[in-house]
């Protein structure tokens, strides 16, 4: 499929074919980048165990304990891995539908609507386990993201930074929601509190497969929309010459970047950036062809996701701090680089 | 040069601005604040009731009475109106010097700034450092990065605006990271550096926020005429002797000390520095800082928000931050369609 993808890429001003060969060994490297991450993700933690160890236990011949220890740590890797796809390939989606460098489900209220519709579920519905609140992260994502469209594009013609401000208020309201709520029910809310930061760790497989199906839903239809996302970013006019329907992209693109964002918050919590800082990185490598970068997003994002909560173990050993905040710290920097890149700004 | 209509002329530099809608709207303001803070002290299980409350600020109370006055609300009060008044006073400044409502120290991430260094000397650095100065540092830091980061310095609001979402979420993360790092009970101290809190206050906290006021607010009485001159622009406020480029540089200075101050004694507590100016401005129509009624509005709807998360009979003790951030979210979300629909962003 890589072989495809990178061959049918629209070559900039150089030999496509020499183009190509270069995206291939991007995204060798990227994969290696990925392996090497999942690899220190289950070779580090509170407890000391080494590259070394992890690699014995992979291959089977390490002792009980040191395969307990790291075994441990299968279900927060793989959780990592999905959730750093999901928000990045999100990420890639919407910067490509709105054409807004500065998209990302974080800053446009998603993560905050998710986070909201899985508090409330467990505060007033008595929903709890991870299969039952999965299905409250959507609609609440559905609804905030709906949300800071309809503000967004009140009054006349859409703004760059109208989403971002729309997206800042409704995440304002939304989290001091969150925040009353979890405060007020102490004992309900005592993982909530954890979960409301963006943490990896203390999950089971069991999150992982109740938002599989959510987030492959949102996968496939990424994919899927692709070459239409291409022909969507020669503009609305010459896209729909060519038999585009634009509107319809859009409205499935933002459906599809709901999804994968609802999936990943409901599974690990809000974690912002990671879906803004990666397409960056990727368009840099890929150029403007969506289906390489939805590729090379679905690669990077879980590793930079999974480096960051390695980051997290090792700063506070043997105490953790959530991923959601080595995250800011990583991706909030990226934020203050793409604003001087904002034209006009209004 | 004649002074614009409306104005006292108070020794060289100082005008206040006094037009009859001014002067009704500030009465108004100060009967409700006071209203609000005999609500404060009376209401609720600890009250001191109405009959007693005026002999007992008088004359000096004994037992509950006394507690509840001297320790419990008293200096709870006293803070709040402080905070309020500081807080409504630095965005009026940083409003006129942005010339957007949007241009304000919560929303560009300033308070967040100052959250962050005030956590940072309190919970790293416990007594080495005043956690004013902390808060301070932060402050000044986030607004250089601001300023730094748009390119444009703060002329652009929707750049500002995003560089502000930046800083606040990198002081955000540098919060979490510290209290994670110390705290043990970390769900309260938490929310008090990042929401702002106004419970188990001291008077030491009121004598903090009491100087922070004492010292600033007459100094942006006097440089309140210049500032309302740079209003009209750079050529005509250069040519009626405002020099606005220094006046600005003042203004913002000043702004950053009051927020600096508040976050230093109640945490960043948000949109009060959003919200008060834009109400002030609405009540008497006219343009200009209203640096007063800013500080009046200020007091008040922090006065009030705080009687809420005092009175509300939600569980689990919301600290005040957590109303303020959800009401003046609704009111930034009105002001950004209102904005919009004119077309002046």
């Amino acid at each position: 499929m890589t072989a495809t993808v990178v061959r049918t890429a629209p070559g900039g001003s150089g030999a496509p074919r020499a183009r190509a060969s270069r995206l291939v060994w991007f995204l060798i490297a990227g994969l290696a980048v990925l392996a090497l991450a999942m690899l220190a993700s289950i070779a580090f933690g509170s407890l000391p165990t080494s590259i070394g160890d992890a690699v014995d236990v992979l291959r089977g011949t390490a002792d009980a304990n040191t395969t307990a220890v790291v075994e441990s740590r299968y279900p927060r890797t793989a959780l990592g891995l999905l959730a750093g796809l999901a928000l990045a390939v999100a990420g890639t989606l919407m910067q490509g539908v709105t054409r807004n460098p500065l998209a990302d489900p974080g800053l446009l209220g998603i993560t905050a609507g998710a986070s909201a519709g899985v508090v409330s579920a467990t505060a007033f519905l008595g929903v709890s386990g991870q299969w039952g609140t999965v299905w409250w992260a959507l609609p609440g994502a559905l609804l905030a993201g709906v949300l800071v469209h309809v503000i967004g594009s009140a009054g006349s013609g859409a703004g760059l930074v109208r989403l971002v401000l729309a997206g800042a208020v409704v995440t304002a309201v939304l989290s001091a929601y969150v925040q009353a709520v979890t405060l007020g029910m102490p004992k309900v809310f005592d993982s909530y509190r954890y979960w409301v930061v963006g943490a990896l760790g203390g999950r089971d497989f069991e999150v992982l497969l109740s938002v599989l199906p959510t987030a492959g839903l949102g996968l496939l239809l990424a994919l899927l929309l692709a070459p239409a996302l291409n022909t969507l970013a020669l503009g609305d006019e010459s896209a729909s010459a060519l038999g585009a329907r634009p509107g319809v992209t859009r409205a499935l693109g933002l459906l599809a970047a709901t999804l994968l964002s609802a999936a990943a918050t409901a599974a690990v919590g809000p974690i912002a950036f990671v879906g803004l800082a990666v397409p960056h990185i990727v368009k840099a490598v890929t150029g403007a062809d969506f289906r390489a970068q939805i590729v090379f997003s679905a690669v990077l994002g879980p590793a930079l996701l999974l480096l960051a909560d390695v980051a997290g173990r090792m700063l506070l050993r043997p105490q953790e701090l959530m991923v959601g905040i080595v995250t800011a710290f990583l991706g909030a920097p990226a934020l203050l680089v793409a604003v001087r890149r904002m034209k006009g700004g209004s | 040069m004649s002074r614009p209509k409306g104005f006292v002329v108070l020794g060289r530099a100082v005008a206040v601005p006094v037009s009859r809608v001014s002067v009704v709207a500030g009465l108004v303001l100060t009967v409700l604040l006071l209203a609000a803070c005999v609500a404060t002290l009376s209401l609720g299980r600890l009250g001191i009731p109405l009959t007693d409350l005026l002999g007992a600020l008088t004359g000096g109370a004994r037992g509950k009475a006394a507690f509840v006055l001297e320790r419990l609300r008293g200096p709870r009060l006293v803070v709040g109106l402080g905070t309020g008044a500081a807080l409504g006073l630095s965005g009026a400044l940083f409003q006129t010097v942005t010339r957007n409502p949007l241009g304000s120290p919560d929303v560009i991430g300033l308070a967040s700034g100052a959250g962050a260094g005030a956590a940072a000397v309190a919970l790293l650095l416990p007594g080495v450092v005043p956690v004013p100065i902390g808060a301070l540092a932060g402050a000044v830091l986030a607004v250089v990065v601001v300023y730094v980061s748009t390119g444009t310095g703060f002329r652009n609001p929707g750049r500002l605006i995003v560089a502000g979402i930046g800083v606040s979420a990198i002081s955000v993360a540098f919060i979490q990271y510290v209290v994670y790092a110390v705290e043990r009970d970390k769900a309260t101290v938490l929310t008090a550096y990042v929401n702002g809190s106004l419970s188990a206050r001291s008077w030491e906290h009121a004598v903090t926020i009491g100087i922070v006021l004492l010292v600033v607010a007459p100094l942006a009485a006097a440089i309140s005429g210049r500032l309302a001159l740079s209003e009209m622009g750079d050529e005509t406020a250069g040519m009626l002797g405002a020099e606005p480029g220094g006046t600005r540089t003042a203004a913002v200075a000043l702004s950053v000390v009051l927020s600096a101050g508040a976050v230093a004694v109640a945490g960043p507590i948000t949109f009060i520095s959003l919200t008060a100016p834009q109400i002030a401005r609405r009540l008497t129509g006219g343009t200009g800082p209203h640096l007063m009624l800013s500080s009046l509005t200020g007091a008040l709807l922090l006065v009030l928000a705080d009687l809420a998360a005092q009175q509300l009979p939600l569980p689990g003790g919301v600290p005040v931050g957590v109303y303020t951030l959800a009401l003046g979210g609704l009111y930034l979300g009105y002001l950004l369609i209102r904005e919009w629909k004119k077309g002046t962003l």
